[in-house]
């Protein structure tokens, strides 16, 4: 079948009365423009949110309205070619992260993010997906990572980081209550994570676990688009859960996969009944609110420091609350909110799958110049995160730009400031990847 | 054809018609959606839909006023909101608390309500009718605004000006004769009717389906702020 | 003309000084003080000072032309007009003017009747053939071969167009002539027509109004007299000197309404202050007529002055604009809630089947990806 018959039938079939009622209350206002960072960094108008779902747009009203399939047939509209593919392959894959803060513009609340998701699963049903990402995608089939780490070099890695930081990780515990999913990019840039995750439960005392069949959190399916995939990595995560008997998943420093593994999989596939879905931003926030563990008040309190909400945890993910919680106590003095923050806040750029894809490099390198507008503004140099992703596009924006910036995790700056150790933070961070 | 007969004709049969196309069409289109199929949602709430729900309409309506609370979220080309928001202000304080249309919901509903003095409600018009030239403006010259509007877009524009601005003139007695005025101004008005199923301009009745979307989306993930 | 006796000569006949023939003259320039074109000029008794030749005008016309000779036919009427133009109270100006008039022919008002009558009026068209001023107060109707209104065996509309075939001028007065009025209200059992709906060829004059004004019915004549021509018209073909402006623009509560205070109900406390009466379904704004300027009974009041909302009579079809107690904005016709129904029912299906064909598009292509493995 044609490539483009492909798309349109994707097109068709994901195309309900959730799609539909929001592409009839579209008034081509534009003002979701001027809310994505693509946009605004690159005045190139094909870059502006609506524009994107417009092969969406079109396929809707071409195949379910008279006056669609009239336009059409007089000529006035186009079928959706083989190039208008391959545009919007671009388009949709290279400048858009899908961090949805369109949708908070949009005067009718169109949910813009779900839609161009929906672009994106018709083209990679037409195998339109940029190359890097489909690369990818493969590895994380064959390997079970999109970085290529299988199974051995997991291991090797995961006795690595216990050697290196003298921790001893749980690895296939049966009956844990906690199974704590990581994402490969926690694993290869930023491994300390495993041992401040693992210094923070043990300090609160949870029964936890990782998973050697569920070691990768990352869902390159949904950035792709493709359901099939999509599901076919959660299952990984939700059959180990099942076989060590958990009572929650817990997903550490990652935005989409929160997404996939939260607020999507319900609806794509049957979850173990019973089992909960959580994030660390949000368990970490139970661990301080409860008492399991204590923070030493104002241990990060030397030099202004703020905090940069990432897309599918705060915005899309609800948990905006815990590291400001977090925050205030360790940096009382210091922590100043960017402007905008909290669900409004700007995307770092490198989200959405974007920061995989080598052609989009310069797009999200320009979109970062807002995040440096934002820290000049409030004069900070120092910046938290609880989204690897985040860090990683940062680490590598802060290196790109030049930048004297120090950027923490959110389990990092926990870790390193529980009271009870002797000095200031018992664990010294390797040098990052 | 006299005036006078043109106008009993746009005020009688022809807006007879043009009010049974619109609920017809607008029955159509709710219809097509309504029944497409809607899935189920299995996702366990972590916060409150029905608080999104709430949230989002209120943000909807109260928005506009709060801009320096939306300013965060938008950097350039607050225009649209601006003269969108003075635009709709315009149109529902002269539809709804305009006196003279508000006598034509009271033969059409059975009872009718208290409305503003003409002075305020002709201010407003005013303002709507320069918002709306703005907005035109602003398509026109926006590259982004540029790309994605087609001829639809242009004429919803149109229709939609026309019965504001002859119903500004008319109110106004400012050039040719009030009966001629009161006929453009009704066929105007019924042309408005009929095209507005046809239209985007349908978009009041989805604005329902959008905005509760959006507040279940947001209040089921705990973001209503 | 010699053997016709003047106006002036007339008026001497009947005790007029000569000086209050220079007073006649004045007051019917001052009515006359029109500009030609637009009609928008208040009207109202010794409001204006004509110019001195146009008195002149006036007084030198009395002198020497004599008096029109009128043949008034009354249709489907209720003579109301009729009895407008002889209960005006102003004697010194009405009954004079009416001297200017030699009616020949008047149901209402002669004394003859049945074949008397009917030969009298057959004696003035034939005498005055070509010099008659014909009047019609009443509704024409032609359904059935115009059997619903007959007089001596006669069509209404045979008659009317005998008599207007040797009429110099036709002046239809009152809504029924001008527009069809109550006989062409619904159900109009009889159809009936305005006189411009039988007589085609020949100008008619509209006056309308239910009835219409007596100053305006004399005034009109007047001008014709003086003139020798009928006034500007309106596309009703009304004079614009009477009707060229509206009630609305004319109101004495007109600031009520532009400052929003409006009677609600009779009665109430705003209707008590006299406030604006347009949520009573006052029709002032789509209303051209003299009511609010030269108002009734000699300048003493109008309907809306005294406390009920203008109905709209000099307007075609005012019967049937939706209702005296509707808004004047609403519209005059709407679907009954049956229709409603039937329209907001066939959409709903429709829609269904729209959205049916859809889903079964949907399953067509989830059927056809899964078949390519898709």
């Amino acid at each position: 079948m044609l490539a483009t018959q492909e798309a349109l039938n994707q097109f068709v079939e994901e195309t309900g009365g959730w799609i539909a009622s929001q592409l009839e209350a579209c008034t081509r206002c534009g003002m979701c423009t001027e809310a994505c960072h693509f946009y605004l960094t690159s005045g190139n108008p094909a870059y502006s949110p609506v524009w994107k779902m417009e092969l969406l747009r079109r396929a809707y009203e071409g195949r379910f309205t008279v006056s669609g399939r009239l336009k059409l047939a007089l000529g006035i509209e186009k079928p959706i070619s083989q190039s208008d593919l391959e545009a919007w392959r671009t388009i949709d894959y290279e400048a858009c992260t899908l961090c949805n803060r369109c949708s908070l513009v949009c005067p009718m609340g169109i949910d813009l993010g779900s839609l161009i998701h929906g672009v994106r699963g018709a083209l990679a049903a037409a195998g339109e997906v940029p190359d890097d990402l489909e690369q990818a995608t493969q590895k994380q089939i064959e390997d079970g990572s999109p970085l290529g780490v299988d199974l051995d070099a997991w291991r090797d890695r995961i006795d690595w980081i216990q050697d290196e930081w003298d921790i001893e990780l749980p690895i296939d515990v049966q009956g844990a209550d906690t199974m704590a999913v990581f994402t490969s990019i926690e694993l290869m840039k930023f491994p300390s994570n495993f041992a401040y995750i693992a210094k923070i439960m043990e300090a609160a005392g949870e029964s936890w676990t990782i998973s050697s069949k569920g070691r990768e959190v990352v869902n390159f399916g949904l950035f792709e688009g493709n359901t099939e995939h999509t599901v076919l990595f959660l299952k990984r995560i939700f059959d180990a859960a099942q076989e060590l008997g958990v009572k929650r998943v817990m997903v550490t420093e990652c935005g989409h996969a929160y997404e996939a593994l939260r607020w999507t999989s319900f609806n794509l596939m049957q979850v173990p009944a019973g089992l909960e879905v959580t994030h660390i931003a949000g368990v970490l926030g139970e661990f301080v609110e409860q008492g399991r563990i204590q923070l030493k008040p104002g241990a990060m309190d030397d030099g202004t420091i703020t905090f940069h909400d990432a897309c599918k945890i705060q915005r899309k993910g609800g948990h905006i609350k815990e590291p400001r919680m977090i925050l205030n106590i360790l940096a009382p003095e210091s922590f100043v909110e960017m402007t905008p923050n909290k669900e409004e806040g700007i995307c770092c750029g490198g989200g959405g799958g974007v920061i995989s894809i080598k052609e989009a490099d310069q797009k999200r390198f320009d979109a970062f110049e807002l995040k440096i507008d934002q820290m000049n503004q409030i004069g900070a140099q120092r910046v938290a995160m609880v989204c690897s992703n985040c860090r990683l596009q940062f680490a590598d924006c802060v290196q790109h730009f030049g930048l004297d910036w120090k950027i923490y995790g959110l389990s990092q700056m926990v870790a390193e400031s529980l009271a009870g150790d002797g000095d200031a933070g018992g664990v010294q961070p390797a040098k990052e990847g | 054809m006299t005036w006078d007969e043109v106008l009993r004709f746009a005020r009688g049969p022809l807006f007879k018609v043009a009010l049974i196309v619109f609920i017809g069409g607008m029955a159509y289109r709710l219809m097509r959606v309504l029944l497409l199929g809607w899935g189920r949602d299995r996702v366990p709430a972590m916060g409150s839909k029905a608080a999104g729900v709430v949230k989002s309409y209120l943000k909807g309506i109260l928005i506009w006023p709060f801009i320096p609370w939306v300013k965060g979220t938008f950097r350039r080309n607050p225009l649209i909101y601006v003269a969108g928001g003075l635009f709709h202000l315009g149109l529902f304080v002269v539809i709804f608390l305009g006196t003279a249309h508000m006598l034509v919901w009271k033969s059409l509903l059975g009872f009718g309500w208290p409305t503003l003095a003409l002075p305020i409600v002709d201010w407003l018009a005013a303002v709507a009718i320069v918002a709306m030239l703005a907005l035109l403006v602003n398509r026109l010259v926006n590259p982004v605004l540029r790309m994605i509007s087609g001829p639809a877009e242009w004429l919803n524009w149109g229709v939609v000006f026309l019965p504001m601005v002859t119903g500004y003139i008319m109110t106004h007695h400012l050039w040719f004769g009030y009966t001629t005025l009161f006929s453009m101004h009704m066929l105007a008005v019924d042309l408005l009717l009929i095209y507005i199923p046809l239209s985007r301009i349908s978009h009041f009745m989805f604005y329902f389906f959008s905005r509760t979307i959006h507040g279940t989306e947001f209040g089921k993930r705990g973001v209503t702020p | 003309m010699g053997e016709r006796e003047t106006v002036y000569e007339g008026l001497k006949r009947q005790g007029v000084s000569r000086r209050g023939f220079f007073q006649l003259s004045s007051l019917l320039a001052a009515f006359l003080s029109l500009p030609k074109s637009d009609g928008t000029r208040q009207l109202g008794l010794g409001e204006f000072k004509p110019k001195p030749s146009l008195v002149r005008q006036v007084r030198k016309a009395l002198e020497s032309k004599p008096r029109v000779p009128v043949i008034w036919l009354e249709f489907q009427d209720c003579a109301g007009c009729t009895e407008s133009i002889s209960r005006s109270l102003s004697p010194t100006l009405s009954n004079l003017v009416l001297n200017t008039l030699d009616i020949e022919y008047q149901e209402t008002l002669m004394a003859a009747a049945g074949f008397q009558a009917e030969g009298a009026k057959q004696a003035a068209m034939e005498k005055y053939a070509g010099q008659y001023l014909l009047v019609v107060e009443g509704s024409v109707t032609t359904k059935d071969g115009g059997v619903y209104c007959t007089i001596g065996g006669k069509a209404n509309d045979a008659l009317l167009r005998e008599a207007a075939a040797g009429a110099a001028a036709i002046v239809a007065v009152g809504n029924c002539a001008a527009f069809g009025g109550i006989p062409a209200a619904a159900p109009a059992p009889t159809e009936g027509v305005g006189v411009d709906q039988i007589i085609t060829d020949k100008p008619v004059i509209n006056l309308p109004g239910c009835p219409g004004i007596p100053e305006v019915y004399t005034n009109t004549v007047v001008h014709y007299l003086v003139f020798g021509a009928l006034p500007e018209l309106d596309e009703l073909k009304r004079p614009k000197a009477f009707y060229g402006v509206a009630i609305h623009d004319r109101c004495l509560r007109r600031p009520f309404y532009d400052a929003g205070k409006f009677a609600n109900v009779f009665d109430d406390e705003g209707y008590r202050k006299g406030y604006c009466l347009y949520k009573l379904g006052c029709k002032g704004p789509t209303t051209y007529n003299a009511c609010a300027s030269m108002r009734w009974m000699n300048g003493l009041s109008f309907p809306i002055q005294s406390g009920h909302p203008c109905l709209g009579c000099s307007q075609p079809n005012f019967w049937d604009g939706g209702g005296f107690y509707q808004g004047q904005s609403a519209p005059l016709d709407r679907p009954d809630a049956l229709v409603i129904g039937a329209a907001a029912g066939a959409g709903l299906a429709l829609g269904a089947a729209a959205a049916a064909a859809n889903r079964v598009q949907k399953k067509r292509a989830r059927s056809e990806s899964e078949e390519s493995g898709g």
